[in-house]
């Protein structure tokens, strides 16, 4: 009897489920899946750093500390003065005293280099990124295994390699605001909306003529013989059958 | 096989598996072009290929009238290889580095060999490459995502919970931001691979970022940004639009039908739809949910746009309108006067193509493709067209309209807007020209 009564209960129970909130149940279900985050986890893994600071954590370091660092961990792939070229592009170089005070670096117009190659801190804006990245990917080989003052003492050095702070600087959460103001490219970023969202419109227009098109069809500018093989012999590149073949451009080379 | 073969080329006897040097091309085709000429080439052609065993007197081809081993003999085993590979005689078609392109093999790229695929989805094997600090092939079962931020519920899944959660699956472009970038001054690279390369179409699988959102309730009224950050050494981060966030992103597992593959992401990466690879984050551990940008060191020194006042654009995400003939293209050789089938890509970071033209005389005249595969939002899209090749020098060249009217520049225009120093977002018309030995190379035509 009592057996009989629950199971009927039971089914009653199951019927509503049935009948009434089925969707409502599968979206709570859903909404169940994973489970919240610890506070150290969030901790362990939010590590990022945003132009406005947020994120930064407390810590300092000297433009001397960093010396030491950056020649222990860094400088044999970037040069003692971030100068180096060899196994990454420069970081430091192309700036003046006259970019820290406008903000916009000269060298990035047109014939205006006077570096080169372009350097990072010529177009980075913001002195953020430079901690954020220094923070989560480097030394290369081993990133995020520098301490949170190391990080600061890395980037102060780098810094002081460009002017912006001086040489016997202590960099910390509390005077990053005042790097940012000296920052030789500051002001050289532009937001141009049309190319960051999807539904946009683009700035470069053509128009779809199909007849007598206005052209000169005028070869401007071609790969030139010894420069067929620099990317290996395109016979090896393609297939054996088909309506082409790879050109052998081994023996266009010897030619 | 005979290297004596190499003087045979065109309808005479299909060009064997060896390559023919540009030299005995042109002999051969300037022997073929005279009565006496053609006797002799089919003569040698006779020859040679009574040596190789290939083709035999008048009654027909060998490899017709002599039954070959695989008719007669006994073939190979089921499940011999658990896992299928190509066949051997496609090993020619590999992704591939473009030696001094780049100095360090872990911040490095590999280029797409488009100038062999069919069609739109791109093999998983020969998915392009780009990794910033080396790739990994990370233990599924200790990778976990987690959503932090403007969030009600700060959430960590696993990969049992997110593989549990309603999934889709839509096929999309990718392409790498640089794609094309060697050609912004002057033209650089020999073939589409190197010039195109960047790019791959692929089916994936896994859960809309919206759903995930949801689930951890995002701040309607504050929330602007996604901060999408890898689990690998360099960690990269992205900022995402929440617009895109909210419309067809992905968090996806699943790739043409199996798991990611290691090099693009293995467990989990973001999809994009639209917008630079460098957006799709591999190795996804973390979306943070934010209220302004985050000016990364991939968003604030690299992937900007320089313009020629020296200013830069930043955020500058989009992957516009573009199109490339793949065959014929760069650094092949046609075999021989006559018909082909001019094949090639289009695609759109913002919609559907809607058409392509395709000229073959430099840009002066334009005839519009056929496009009898899917046409799908954001994915490539495969052209094709009828070309009679009489032997004289042409100039091939596409041109694709997508679903916002937005017609793919030239290179001169594009450069009166952009400048030449820019690295990022070249979308111009590509040029290949075909000589009359029948040599297809790279050129800037405009």
């Amino acid at each position: 009897m009592k057996l009989k009564f629950k199971l009927s209960v039971a089914a009653m129970a199951l019927g509503a489920a049935f009948a009434g909130s089925a969707m409502a149940d599968t979206k709570a279900a859903m909404m169940a899946m994973g489970r919240d985050a610890t506070p150290a986890e969030v901790k362990a893994w939010d590590i990022d750093v945003r132009p406005d600071f947020k994120g930064l954590p407390k810590g300092s370091g000297s433009v001397a500390k960093g010396e030491s660092i950056w020649e222990e961990k860094c400088a044999s792939c970037h040069g003692g003065f971030g100068e180096s070229n060899e196994v990454f592009t420069p970081i430091i170089g192309g700036t003046t005293k006259d970019d820290i005070k406008t903000g916009r670096v000269k060298g990035l117009e047109e014939g205006k280099s006077i570096v080169p190659q372009k350097t990072t801190i010529m177009k980075v804006a913001t002195v953020s990124t430079l901690f954020d990245y220094i923070n989560r990917a480097m030394p290369w080989n081993a990133p995020k295994s520098l301490s949170t003052d190391e990080v600061y003492s890395v980037l102060a050095y780098l810094l002081s390699l460009a002017d912006v702070v001086p040489p016997d600087h202590v960099l910390s959460d509390q005077n990053m605001a005042q790097a940012q103001a000296r920052m030789p490219n500051r002001n050289g970023m532009v937001f141009y909306e049309p190319m960051w969202k999807t539904h946009g419109k683009g700035d470069v227009k053509n128009v779809a003529c199909m007849k007598n098109c206005e052209t000169e069809v005028k070869i401007s500018s071609f790969l030139p013989d010894y420069a067929k093989n620099a990317q290996g012999n395109t016979a090896e590149q393609n297939r054996i059958i088909g309506p082409v073949r790879g050109l052998d451009t081994d023996k266009g080379k010897s030619k | 096989m005979s290297k004596d073969l190499s003087d045979v080329i065109g309808r005479v006897l299909p060009a064997p598996e060896n390559n023919l040097s540009p030299e005995k091309l042109e002999v051969a085709r300037k022997a073929r072009r005279s009565f006496m000429g053609k006797a002799l080439a089919m003569g040698a052609g006779v020859a040679a290929a009574a040596k190789a065993g290939v083709a035999a007197a008048a009654e027909g081809e060998d490899v017709i009238l002599k039954l070959p081993e695989h008719t007669t003999g006994l073939g190979l085993p089921v499940a011999m290889n658990p896992y299928g590979v190509p066949s051997k005689w496609e090993a020619a078609l590999q992704r591939r580095e473009s030696p001094g392109l780049t100095r360090v093999p872990q911040a490095s790229v590999s280029f797409t060999p488009l100038q062999g695929l069919f069609g739109i989805i791109t093999p998983s094997g020969l998915h392009f490459e780009r990794h910033h600090q080396g790739w990994w092939d990370i233990d599924p079962s200790k990778h976990r995502l987690m959503i932090n931020g403007l969030v009600k519920r700060q959430r960590v899944f696993t990969m049992d919970d997110l593989m549990r959660l309603p999934s889709v699956s839509r096929i999309h472009f990718i392409e790498c931001g640089a794609n094309s970038a060697t050609e912004w001054g002057n033209v650089a690279t020999s073939s589409v691979q190197y010039s195109h390369g960047m790019l791959s179409c692929s089916e994936f699988t896994g859960v809309l970022l919206s759903t995930l959102l949801d689930m951890c309730g995002y701040d309607k009224k504050t929330a602007k940004f996604i901060l999408a950050e890898g689990a690998d050494g360099s960690s990269m981060t992205r900022t995402i639009p929440l617009e895109n966030a909210l419309d067809d992103v992905m968090v996806a597992w699943g790739m043409n039908g199996e798991m990611l593959r290691p090099e693009n992401g293995y467990p989990l990466r973001l999809v994009v739809p639209g917008i630079q690879g460098v957006s799709w984050v591999k190795y996804l551990r973390r979306i943070e949910v934010g209220d302004e940008r985050y000016a990364a060191k991939d968003e604030a020194v690299h992937y900007i746009d320089h313009m020629p006042d020296g200013t830069h654009r930043q955020y500058t995400g989009v992957q516009e309108c573009k199109s490339v003939i793949t065959t014929p293209s760069g650094s092949q050789t046609l075999l021989d006067k006559g018909f082909y089938n001019i094949s090639g890509l289009a695609w759109s970071g913002r919609g559907t193509i809607k058409r392509v033209d395709v000229s073959v005389d430099g840009g002066r005249n334009w005839r519009t493709a056929r496009i009898d595969g899917p046409v799908l939002s954001k994915a490539l899209t495969r052209f094709n067209i009828d070309w009679v090749w009489d032997g004289k020098p042409a100039i091939l060249q596409s041109r694709a309209i997508d679903s916002t009217g937005y017609v793919q520049p030239k290179m001169n225009q594009l450069r009166a807007v952009r400048g030449t120093r820019s690295v990022y977002h070249q979308n111009a018309i590509h040029s290949w020209k075909v000589a009359e030995n029948g040599e297809v190379s790279n050129v800037q035509v405009f």
